[in-house]
């Protein structure tokens, strides 16, 4: 009995539905307040005709204490309904947001693939409140359709000839106008997407200043930029231009249809069918429609967006996640074995490997490739394609992937930091009375807070990025080693460090991860110096095993990765 | 009404910041922009007013046909004022088409006048400058302000400037009915403007608010999607979540505040609106009652006020646009009408030495905040041809000696001597750092910044000498390929390559590399620094050098520490003094003592 419905169709209703009470209160009060906007007209010619022609006092004093109430009553259900409706589409933008941001951070992983930061954080924010508008729009369409329908209704009592001249008359101009402006607006919208391009340049070319003053490019840049500006100009009079238009046509119709209006009006009235109240009423309703009319239009576009971006964030929350959960449960105490069991994943092949709980091991790989294809095996990022890996035993296939990585950390090469002091991202995850001075030395990030100027409370902006790159990667080193977890995983953490701190790195990292399992994938040699055992991979396989200094001596491949 | 009330004084800005203009500036600005095209401002004016005149003609030619129909005329004589309206509709419609074409050419020129200005000043600004400001503000002024101000050129100026028109001559059309209508219909004034005041005053700071809300949504986001992986590793999943949900909920509240604002607003104008139509209502009474207007003039007076209620709103409204977009423009001319510092040009106010093709830094001292210095009493000469490697610790003062010698930073003390530019080249030192920026658009457009007039040849055997034209003939469209933000991306390796490319082709007397192979991986570093001594061959060079290997092969060798020159000479030279690059060695050398 349920036909099915497209994934953003279900995003769609259960979105609004999760708000019904805010949105069909803001319909009914809406709708109020453009029924109210129906009879200021009517009221008028009312007051004309039956006060001011008649020369009647009484009855003017009436129709104006009549015009109050109808004026009370359309300003409190306008000032409640838009209220309501502006509520719902707000909680509604908020609750979506919510939910893909919670499918993003999902454990499971799989929503970012093929979608850049930017593009989801866009769905998040414009996507969630495109749909959230239409919370707005129904209410907006209700009360369109009532101002319509009382318009109309009044027209007809008033004169069924006047009236079907109007309801006719009005959506005809309205129609002829659309036909009319069509081809203006689809040059419009593509003269717009051209104007908007000089702000980007701009922006582009700032955010590239200290480049643009290395090599002595200003004026280059300022050249492109004076060309892009004049293109911007040259397309934005044009759509100009094409708006002017537009609203020109618009206003032209709307004349016109006053004017047969006021004829046929004029003509009903000098016949006697219609009193001098009813023409002016006619007369002030046909101008009050072209309102509602337009306003049709825009509920229809609304709808067209709020699908498109339905479909859009339905799109994210249904992504099919990397990896799926198992069962299982991890031992209580942990031992903190590896072991790879040929295990094959994009440029891997066939990798056996035991990882002894509480050892320090080294893994150099010829290709940054292969590297990165086994980290993201580690802590599920990904399934091998053949083979297991197993912690303690227990493949990590039948594991939850956030119960894996709650005791496998693999802290990445670009690890990002966040927003918030330096300490605070250091401390992020680490236990309450952790001695994070301690670590922070291991990692020399204390060298680090001490070259700031707030120290370790230096807020970090843009996700690190106002940190040197070998700053940057000091903190998030840090943060890695405090988190402390049974098994840590670290990427390449000192690539750009100098040599005498990474030295001290390397034994930091040693000292602070005695008797926990640690790997560092890297060719560093000061990192591998202090590995107990050195796998080399190479060609998507292990080729060697050995302490640093006998794999440096007797392999050749081993030398020209890690040496020169 | 409320316009123009310096709502942004010129307050002391926070030290070093980018200045915000005074209004006196502003205006005086605006009016410069606005002079050369006076006879384009005046025909747009002049249109507006003949279209908005136009636009007033139909109720009084509706006021007409009641007329008419009231004295009892027959039918026929009612066609008359129709077919003047259609052409009245007719006439108003062209007039508005053409006035908003003219407006609008006059307000865009103007726009794109000033952000050309703005351009020129942001890019010519020194450096240091920009630095101490952040180039955060100078983002958000040409991105954020820019375009708020263009907005408000394209929509709100135009509809304001209508709305203003049709209500001032509204007004004096029902004073030319009859006066007594233009005192009945002012009785709304006061509501409005009170009701405008208190709009403005509550609106202002609450928008200022609601912005930097969906600011801080927006950079919540990225900061968390563009970090999942990591908020995925730590397990910081659920406080992320937290932190956007927070974000999120601060903004709806200002939000809704802001809605129960513009409804209260529009509540009131709603009273104004019934106070001013009954007015109206009974002026009219009043007057056909002692026989001084007709029921045609009185209806007249009737429409005209009800076709206020429109116009009236959107100018109420629009005055808020208004605002901010002043708020933006102070902020754009602050920047735009900075006078061109000494100093600004590139290369300007550094003596050329007297060896050519010699760089002499003399008694160099620098302090990024008073009292922390980072240099003291640098002293420094690069040879013609010479490569010298920059060594220390990180903080040791490297990356700042680098940018004096650059260019790109003068020194608080002491005198910088560069040899003058090549005939061809735009400045005789370059700087690549490790930061670096693809910018937006075809590769050939990026690389052609560094060299303008180059050649496709020219650009690819640039490409070829630093290992990269591989990779950039294999990409979707070769040099023509899009890259940058939005475009395709290169990995951090390759935008390396592409920044010693754009070295190359800007053919510098001087390269200055500052740990230019960083962020590319160890594996990646090897291959880019064999492309920087490429692209450094046959110039002078300074290198901040990481990897001692670097170091090593460097002509001579400077060793900083704690912001002075502690050591220099050649490799052999420094191990057999047993100092401070001695012992750098041999910590390096220790982790790969094996492999002799």
């Amino acid at each position: 009995m349920s036909r099915s419905r497209s994934p953003g169709q279900v995003v769609l209703r259960r979105a609004l539905g999760g708000r019904r009470r805010l949105v069909l209160a803001g319909s009914v009060l809406r709708a109020g307040h453009q029924a109210g906007e129906a009879a200021v007209p009517v009221l008028i010619g009312l007051a004309v005709d039956q006060g001011v022609v008649a020369g009647d006092l009484g009855a003017l004093l009436r129709w104006l204490a009549v015009l109050a109430v109808v004026y009370l009553v359309l300003s409190f259900s306008y000032r409640f309904g838009a209220r309501a409706s502006d509520r719902a589409m707000e909680e509604i933008a908020h609750t979506l947001r919510a939910e893909v941001v919670g499918r993003v951070l999902h454990p499971g992983g799989g929503a970012e693939s093929g979608r850049l930061p930017g593009a989801l954080a866009g769905i998040a924010t414009e996507d969630a409140r495109r749909v959230g508008a239409l919370a707005n729009a129904i209410p907006g369409a209700a009360a369109t359709f009532t101002g319509l329908l009382a318009g109309a209704a009044v027209l007809l009592w008033i004169s069924v000839p006047l009236g079907l001249v109007v309801l006719a008359g009005a959506p005809a101009l309205l129609w002829l106008g659309h036909l009319l402006s069509r081809p203006l607006e689809r040059r419009s919208a593509t003269e717009q997407d051209r104007a908007a391009r000089a702000s980007g340049v701009a922006a582009d070319l700032v955010a590239g200043l200290r480049v643009l003053k290395g090599i002595g490019a200003e004026r280059a840049a300022l050249d492109r930029y004076r060309a892009t500006s004049r293109d911007s100009l040259a397309a934005t009079m044009r759509a100009a231009r094409a708006e002017a238009l537009q609203n020109g046509v618009v206003l032209a119709l709307t004349g016109c249809l006053i004017a047969v209006v006021g004829l046929s009006g004029g003509r009903l009235a000098a016949g006697g069918r219609i009193s001098l109240g009813d023409l002016i009423s006619a007369v002030g309703l046909a101008l009050f429609l072209i309102g509602p009319l337009q306003s049709l239009a825009r509920v229809n576009t609304a709808f067209a967006q709020a699908r498109a971006s339905a479909t859009r964030i339905a799109e994210v929350l249904a992504a099919p996640p990397a990896v799926t959960p198992g069962a299982a449960r991890l031992p209580r105490d942990l031992r903190g074995g590896l072991s790879l069991r040929a295990v094959g994943h994009a440029g891997l092949r066939g990798i056996d490997l035991e990882v002894a709980p509480g050892e320090l091991l080294g893994v150099a790989a010829t290709d940054p490739a292969d590297a990165l294809a086994l980290l993201r095996c580690l802590d599920r990022r990904a399934d091998p394609e053949t083979g297991t890996v197993e912690l303690d035993g227990v493949s990590l296939r039948d594991l939850d992937p956030g119960d894996l990585r709650s005791t496998v950390l693999v802290a990445a090469h670009d690890a990002d930091l966040f927003e918030g002091t330096l300490l605070g991202n250091v401390g992020a995850v680490a236990e309450q009375d952790a001695d994070l001075g301690r670590v922070m030395a291991a990692a020399g990030a204390d060298e680090v807070a001490r070259a700031l100027p707030y120290g370790q409370e230096t807020a970090v902006a843009e996700r690190g990025r106002s940190l040197s790159g070998g700053q940057r990667q000091r903190v998030a080193l840090a943060r890695a080693l405090a988190a402390d977890r049974p098994v840590l995983v670290v990427h390449d953490p000192t690539t750009a460090v100098d040599t005498v701190t990474e030295a001290r790195i390397a034994a930091g990292i040693r000292e602070l991860r005695r008797g926990r399992t640690t790997i560092m994938v890297t060719t560093s040699p000061a990192l591998l110096t202090v590995a107990d055992r050195v796998v080399l991979l190479d060609g998507g396989r292990i080729v060697e095993t050995g302490p640093h200094t006998e794999l440096a001596r007797r392999n050749e491949t081993y030398r020209s990765a890690v040496l020169t | 009404m409320t316009r123009d009330r310096g709502r942004e004084p010129e307050t002391a800005p926070p030290e070093g910041a980018l200045p915000t203009a005074s209004p006196a500036r502003t205006r005086a600005l605006v009016w410069e922009l606005l002079r050369p095209r006076r006879g384009l401002a005046t025909a747009g004016f002049s249109v507006m007013v003949g279209a908005t005149a136009f636009g007033l003609l139909p109720q009084p030619l509706l006021g007409h046909i009641v007329d008419l129909v009231a004295e009892g005329r027959p039918a026929t004589e009612l066609t008359g004022p129709a077919v003047l309206l259609v052409l009245v509709a007719l006439l108003q419609g062209g007039a508005t088409a053409l006035g908003l074409t003219l407006v609008s050419r006059l307000g865009e020129t103007m726009l794109a006048a000033l952000r050309e200005r703005f351009v020129e000043r942001a890019l010519l600004l020194p450096q240091e400058r920009v630095e101490r400001a952040g180039s955060g503000d100078l983002t958000a002024r040409v991105t954020g302000d820019v375009s708020r101000v263009a907005e408000s050129v394209r929509n709100a100026l135009p509809e304001l400037a209508r709305s203003l028109l049709a209500i001032v001559l509204t007004l004096g059309a029902m004073a030319l009915l009859d006066w007594r209508f233009l005192v009945a219909a002012l009785l709304a004034v006061p509501v409005q403007a009170h009701t405008a005041r208190w709009y403005v005053r509550n609106a202002v700071p609450l928008y200022a608010r609601q912005r930097v809300a969906a600011g801080a949504i927006q950079q919540r986001l990225l900061d968390t999607i563009g970090g999942a992986e990591t908020v995925r590793a730590f397990r910081m999943e659920e406080e992320h979540a937290g932190r956007v949900a927070n974000a999120s909920r601060a903004a709806i509240e200002l939000t809704m505040r802001g809605v129960r604002l513009v409804v209260g607003f529009y509540s009131r104008l709603h009273i104004a609106e019934y106070i001013g139509l009954a007015a109206v209502l009974f002026a009219g009474f009043l007057l056909v009652q002692d026989g001084s207007a007709s029921i045609g003039t009185a209806t007249a007076a009737a429409l005209y006020f009800h076709s206020l209620f429109g116009p009236i709103n959107n100018a109420l409204v629009l005055l808020d646009d208004a605002q901010s977009a002043l708020a933006g423009l102070a902020r754009l001319a602050g920047v735009a009408t900075l006078p061109p510092e000494p100093g600004t040009e590139p290369e300007a106010g550094r003596e050329p030495g007297p060896e050519p093709r010699t760089v002499t830094v003399t008694d160099a001292g620098h302090a990024y905040e008073v009292g922390r210095p980072v240099l003291r009493g640098v002293d420094l000469v690069l040879r013609p041809g010479e490569q010298v490697a920059l060594v220390g610790a990180s903080g040791a003062g490297k990356s700042t000696l680098a940018r004096i010698v650059a260019g790109v930073q003068r020194p608080s003390s002491g005198t910088v001597r560069l040899p003058a530019a090549r005939p061809g080249a735009r400045r005789a030192v370059v700087l690549v750092t490790q930061e670096s920026h693809v910018f937006a658009g075809p590769l050939a457009e990026d690389l052609r910044l560094a060299r303008p007039e180059a050649d496709e040849e020219e650009l690819c055997s640039a490409l070829a000498l630093v290992g990269a034209l591989e990779w950039a003939r294999a990409l979707p469209a070769g040099l023509d390929t899009v890259v940058g933000e939005a475009g395709h991306r290169l990995t951090a390796a390759q935008v390396q390559q592409l920044a010693l490319a754009r070295l190359v082709l800007a053919d510098p007397e001087v390269a200055v590399l500052d740990e230019a192979t960083a962020e590319a991986g160890s594996a990646g570093a090897r291959a880019l620094e064999r492309a920087a001594a490429r692209a450094a061959e046959g110039r002078t060079a300074l290198v901040v050098a990481h990897r001692l290997t670097q170091a090593a092969t460097a002509d001579r060798i400077v060793v900083m520490e704690d912001g002075r020159v502690a050591e220099s000479g050649t490799h052999e030279e420094l191990l057999a003094v047993g100092g401070r690059y001695a012992a750098l060695w041999e910590a390096w050398s220790d982790t790969r003592a094996t492999a002799e």
